[in-house]
């Protein structure tokens, strides 16, 4: 086992607890970094997929995973990121610039959304976000002068003029995900051990507590959600070129659906989770061709599989793993630390005291 | 001027009267106890307090200005903290984060600000961790520290829900029964962290207790409640004598 002897309050501050820590990261930095010297260019395009993916889920883990509050209708910001990055450029606004304005936009959107959103809890809350989504597609088939409508419309190349840059290239295009994506990880982890961060957190577990302690819920609630909305907006419109031509049928309740199954395959309340989350949703569509392979031809055939399976594997986390693949990491690793003395009562989840009754 | 005030407060849930026309008053520096039968509307009255539900008729008083249609969540930086009867945790997060969580009130920094963890966030951070830190000691949660709430024992779990109160350097605390479900050392324990807290930290306490050993050793004063109707109010040997209270507690045995 590994005791971090603590000598100041800066070190709850940082990133990294220990040394092995930062030799850890770093040899990942390193392999993110060098990957596409090695990896093929298809594989490098699906990589971009997965970085694209985790930093939506980093927006859906703010709103699911930190301040408890459950949307069913994330592929709406997705795609309203997504319409704004291509009718920007269609605009004539340079490429980089585009980016953060589309966040901001789907931002603004994603807090008009929170204001009503705010008032319902729990399964209330799915159904609006849902019913949201819904709304949004149907804006988009029937708004053709911005969005193209049922036909769609095609996202002009990410090029840098000034330089001559083509970010559109695999390459390109991979460095660019890998570096947005860290930056709203770090602004998340920022976010996180800030005070911003704790109350979220904080109305995540006890909204009485939450507000005796002078958080406002209203306000910390809309923050929580345009910020959920802006990081999936940065996603939706680096999404729009990963597609190149953006349809309406390009973010259904399907999109949605499965940026949740990220969020909790990867396990709620975890940055870490997401990354494996990503992955995990991002190789799903060859993992399935595989099982196509396997299943008999009458199942394998069957429309719809797809989403059953989503479904089906949603359903086998929130039972069997609830903290997702990076709560089974956490076992393994305190197996392998305390080796013989592992206990198997060490994980089992607690009785949790009675909560104040009366109050809700 | 009185510290808190309640003026002819009344609240009712359908047909019962949860609290009816109490009126009473807290001094600066007191300890107060509020006691009664079970469903005398003690908790509901902390619940007024920290409005949490809105009056049907009376006012509030906060060191003289009027409280009673304040949202509560400006409650705390008004300087009054609670702790609940059951505890009301922050579950998953370590006992330090929860006491962070109640520094809340005190911060200067904004969202933006805290996105990029500027070096005013920082400072603040430390600051906060430093005041933490002293709490930590005043109520010996040092050995908590890190763990997570959900894996704490109850009494411990009770001793947090206090420190976290106490981390919005309040002028006021409100405790709901705060040696209800500890052992008997834990017992003891609550009176000399309710001294220290009253004197070290020369905050105001009101709460509510059972145990009626542990009320007259802290208490100045004592409020009895029964049916949501005050029935006495005086120092600790005045109300364990007063008919009234006798019968409040006693009536059904005689
Ligand atoms: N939210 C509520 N809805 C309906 N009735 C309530 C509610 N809160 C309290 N009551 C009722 O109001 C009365 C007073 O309740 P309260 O919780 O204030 O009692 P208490 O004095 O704190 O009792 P205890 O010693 O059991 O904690 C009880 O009859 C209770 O059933
Ligand atoms: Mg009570």
């Amino acid at each position: 086992m590994r005791f971090v002897q603590k000598t100041s309050y800066d070190q709850d501050i940082r990133f990294f607890e220990h040394r092995g820590q930062v030799f850890w990261y770093g040899l990942l930095a390193l392999a993110v970094l060098i990957a596409p010297l090695f990896i093929e260019r298809f594989y490098l395009g699906e990589l971009s997929l997965v970085f694209i993916y985790a930093i939506a889920g980093i927006g859906l883990m703010l709103l699911v995973g930190y301040t408890g509050l459950v949307s069913l209708g994330h592929a709406a910001f997705l795609a309203i990121g997504a319409y704004s990055q291509a009718w920007l450029m269609n605009q004539g606004v340079p490429f980089p610039l585009t980016l953060p304005l589309s966040g901001f936009i789907t931002a603004a959107v994603g807090a008009l959304v929170g204001i009503p959103a705010l008032r319902m809890t729990g399964i209330y809350l799915a159904v609006a976000t849902l019913a949201f989504a819904i709304i949004v597609e149907q804006v988009i088939i029937h708004w053709p002068a911005v969005t193209g409508g049922f036909t769609g419309m095609v996202v002009p190349r990410a090029r840098i003029e000034l330089i001559n840059l083509d970010l559109q290239q695999p390459i390109a295009f991979y460095y660019l995900c890998l570096a947005i994506l860290v930056g709203c990880l770090l602004i998340a982890m920022n976010l996180l051990r800030s005070p911003t961060g704790r109350a979220f957190r904080a109305i995540r577990d006890s909204e009485i507590s939450a507000q005796s302690l002078g958080i406002h819920l209203s306000s910390t609630k809309t923050l929580a959600f345009a910020l959920s909305a802006g990081f999936t907006g940065v996603a939706g419109s680096l999404f729009a070129h990963k597609l190149g031509y953006l349809a309406p049928d390009s973010f259904t309740i399907q999109t949605s659906i499965l940026l949740l199954l990220m969020v909790v395959v990867g396990g709620v309340g975890s940055l870490h989770g997401i990354i494996y989350g990503a992955l995990f949703i991002g190789f799903l569509p060859q993992m399935l061709a595989v099982a196509r392979d396997l299943l008999p031809v009458g199942i394998a055939q069957m429309p719809g599989l797809e989403p059953a399976l989503f479904g089906l594997i949603l359903i086998l986390v929130l039972i069997y793993e609830p903290l997702g693949i990076y709560g089974r990491w956490l076992k393994i690793r305190s197996y392998f630390e305390q080796f013989p003395l592992y206990r198997r009562a060490t994980h089992k989840r607690q009785k949790s005291y009675l909560r104040t009754e009366r109050l809700r | 001027m009185s510290l808190l005030a309640m003026n002819d407060v009344s609240l009712s849930f359908g047909g019962v009267k949860a609290v009816q026309d109490v009126s009473f008053s807290v001094e600066k520096g007191e300890v107060f106890s509020i006691i009664g039968p079970n469903g005398a509307g003690k908790s509901t009255l902390f619940n007024l307090i920290s409005r949490l539900y809105d009056c049907e008729s009376g006012q509030i008083f906060w060191q003289g200005e009027e409280i009673t249609s304040v949202p509560s969540h400006r409650i705390a930086e008004l300087g009054i903290a609670r702790t609940f009867q059951n505890t009301e945790l922050f579950e998953h997060e370590t006992v330090l984060r929860n006491l962070l969580i109640g520094k809340h009130i005190h911060r200067r920094s904004n969202a933006v600000a805290d996105m990029f963890f500027l070096p005013s966030v920082r400072r603040q951070e430390l600051v906060f961790r430093k005041e933490v830190e002293d709490v930590i000691d005043l109520l010996n949660l040092q050995h908590y520290r890190d763990q997570v709430i959900a894996n704490l024992p109850y009494g411990v779990r009770k001793m947090v829900e206090v420190a976290r109160a106490l981390c919005i350097q309040p002028k006021a605390v409100l405790l709901d029964e705060p040696s209800s479900g500890l052992n008997p050392e834990e017992t003891e324990d609550v009176s000399f962290w309710i001294e220290d807290i009253n004197e070290e930290l020369g905050a105001t306490v009101i709460m509510v207790e059972h145990d009626m050993k542990l009320v007259s050793q802290v208490s100045d004063r004592v409020l009895a409640l029964a049916d949501g109707q005050v029935l006495a109010t005086g120092t600790p040997p005045e109300i364990q004598q007063h008919p009234e209270v006798l019968r409040a507690y006693l009536g059904d045995a005689e």
